[in-house]
């Protein structure tokens, strides 16, 4: 058993296929997940839609002090751009920290996103920077931001006539702080226990302006820490007080066992990394 | 893979069971359940749809209650179904229990699920908060048809 | 050519260039590591299709004809290896490091290598000679 594998060069001509085969399609553009799914047998579509010619999907774009990222873009080429690290440094390393090289090097920020993966590193990252993502269809383009594109294992908010086309990341106010933080308890290229991205700015004052705490794997989807930022914006950033909101971390997750740990660990290492990641951002 | 699953259904227990043991009509209250037909005393053929982001499972197979103890709110049903496009096969025992609790009923699931071939692929977790939120809907759609 | 078929498939089984190693086939093991326009690659992950019009170097292009290039040798003097199965991946992954940093430190090279599994060698000999090929 095989597919139809078709490599079309424009947006356009891949949403015809895509309406043409309907839900007899799969888009890839790394093709690293499909590629394993596949061998799974978990995947049987008839017709593969490559989307790695498309020229409009690839390039990283510097805009009035945010970025945008194509979908088709490489983990690699995203960790290797001057621009992103430019933008912001710990988004160069969240890329740089996923997986080896070897798959750095084939799978993209598009594929990465869509397959929905609550293990995922960029995705914590780009919540807590309050990115969003561009889906396109023949009826236009729509943002949806990275926060809500997520709805469960493997499932996103994008629907079956929209191809996910760019990642759009929005200037930073001055000051601002970001970290990724991953608790890798087994080998360096696996996937994280519990992994936590945060942004944070002090008020002139020494107190906290803004901050976005997001956590991956620690439930279906990756997941922003609403409590621990509410708890934590307008606080002086003490050592207690930074204590106190991690721990509410507790009540933004819902960790279910894996190999990777318990749901008990997972939430007891959601407090600890939490409390690591904001320590390091007001130090 | 066992799995345990409890709702309160805001109806009496008589009403419970008479929805849960009317196969065809429990059945409706399965998201994904695609026409349920006879086929036999107390046996039914039906297909399930199970969508896990890109991966679709059509289960198609057998249904059958297999026990029935009203007066102690007892009932057994065996499912037995495959996916043959993906190849696997899943096999379920799920033991009902009604308990009166005041105006309410309790309904409580326990189910012995067996899997076997690609559908195992995805791992323990994922299969089990699929059930899980397949149960939740099971139970809040029964509580809605007795609302 | 099937749309499904991996690079590895076609490396293997069509060209016959077994130099090339399946492992994991799940992108982790890294020996089937290969360059693919320079770029470092699993070939159970890559569809053929992918590689297609590219240049596709594995293991058996390192040597000049007769002569193993410096990396090999410093493998074979360094005991960057014992039963072999990993050898053509960790020598094309070192291939790709040297090829970005010329002289890669400790760090650089534990870093790039960490995705190319060893059950032999403890690893040391490994490092050793990358840094004997990059001196």
């Amino acid at each position: 058993m095989t597919y139809d594998y078709h490599e079309p060069e424009t947006v356009a001509e891949a949403l015809a296929l895509l309406a043409l085969h309907g839900e007899d399609a799969h888009l890839v553009a790394g093709a690293t997940a499909f590629t394993l799914l596949w061998r799974q047998g978990l995947l049987r579509p008839g017709h593969v839609i490559g989307l790695r010619r498309i020229a409009a999907l690839g390039g990283i774009t510097s805009t009035e002090g945010g970025l945008v990222i194509g979908a088709t873009v490489t983990h690699r080429a995203i960790e290797r751009a001057v621009e992103v690290g430019r933008y912001c440094p710990a988004l160069t390393r969240t890329f740089a920290s996923v997986a080896t090289v070897r798959v750095r090097n084939q799978a993209t920020l598009g594929g990465n996103l869509a397959h929905a993966d609550p293990a995922q590193d960029p995705p914590p990252m780009l919540i807590a920077l309050g990115a969003e993502v561009v889906a396109t269809s023949a009826a236009g383009e729509r943002t949806i931001p990275v926060d809500e594109l997520f709805v469960d294992v493997f499932t996103t908010s994008l629907r079956a006539d929209e191809i996910l086309t760019a990642v759009r990341c929005p200037a930073l106010a001055p000051g601002t702080r970001a970290t990724y933080l991953k608790f890798l308890p087994r080998t360096a290229d696996d996937y994280a226990t519990v992994s936590v991205a945060a942004t944070l700015r002090l008020a002139d004052d020494g107190h906290v302006a803004d901050v976005r705490v997001a956590l991956g794997a620690c439930g279906p989807t990756p997941v922003r820490a609403r409590s621990v930022e509410a708890a934590l914006r307008g606080a002086r950033p003490d050592a207690r007080h930074i204590a106190d909101a991690a721990a509410r971390v507790d009540a933004d997750i819902a960790p279910f066992d894996d190999v990777r740990g318990s749901a008990t660990y997972k939430r007891d290492m959601a407090r600890v990394w939490t409390e690591r990641a904001l320590t390091e951002l007001v130090s | 893979m066992k799995l345990e699953h409890t709702a309160l259904v805001r109806a009496p227990r008589t009403r419970v069971w008479k929805l849960v043991t009317d196969v065809p009509a429990a059945a409706r209250c399965v998201p994904g359940v695609a026409a349920v037909t006879p086929s036999g005393t107390g046996k039914y053929k039906g297909s399930l749809l199970v969508q896990l982001g890109p991966v679709r499972l059509v289960l198609d197979g057998d249904v059958a209650l297999t026990a029935t103890d009203e007066a102690a709110g007892k009932a057994s049903v065996r499912a037995d179904a495959k996916d043959s496009r993906l190849g696997g096969t899943v096999r379920a025992t799920m033991d009902l229990t009604l308990v009166d609790k005041g105006e309410d009923t309790e309904l409580r699931i326990t189910s012995d699920v067996q899997i076997a071939g690609r559908i195992g692929e995805f791992g323990q977790p994922v299969i089990q908060r699929k059930a899980d939120q397949l149960m939740t809907q099971f139970a809040e759609c029964l509580a809605r048809t007795l609302a | 050519m099937r749309a499904d078929r991996r690079l590895i498939d076609v490396l293997r089984d069509d060209l016959g260039s077994t130099g090339t190693k399946e492992g994991c086939s799940i992108g982790v093991c890294g020996a089937c590591s290969v360059l693919v326009d320079g770029e470092l690659l699993s070939a159970c992950l890559l569809p053929a299709v992918f590689a297609d019009g590219s240049v596709v170097v594995t293991v058996e292009g390192l040597a000049q004809g007769d002569e193993l290039s410096p990396l090999q040798v410093a493998f074979i003097r360094e005991g960057g290896f014992q039963c072999g199965i990993c050898t053509p991946g960790q020598l094309i992954a070192a291939t790709a490091l040297l090829a970005e940093h010329r002289r890669p430190s400790d760090a650089e090279i534990r870093e790039w290598m960490m995705g190319n599994l060893c059950r032999c060698t403890g690893y040391h000999g490994i490092t050793r000679a990358i840094k004997a090929a990059a001196a």
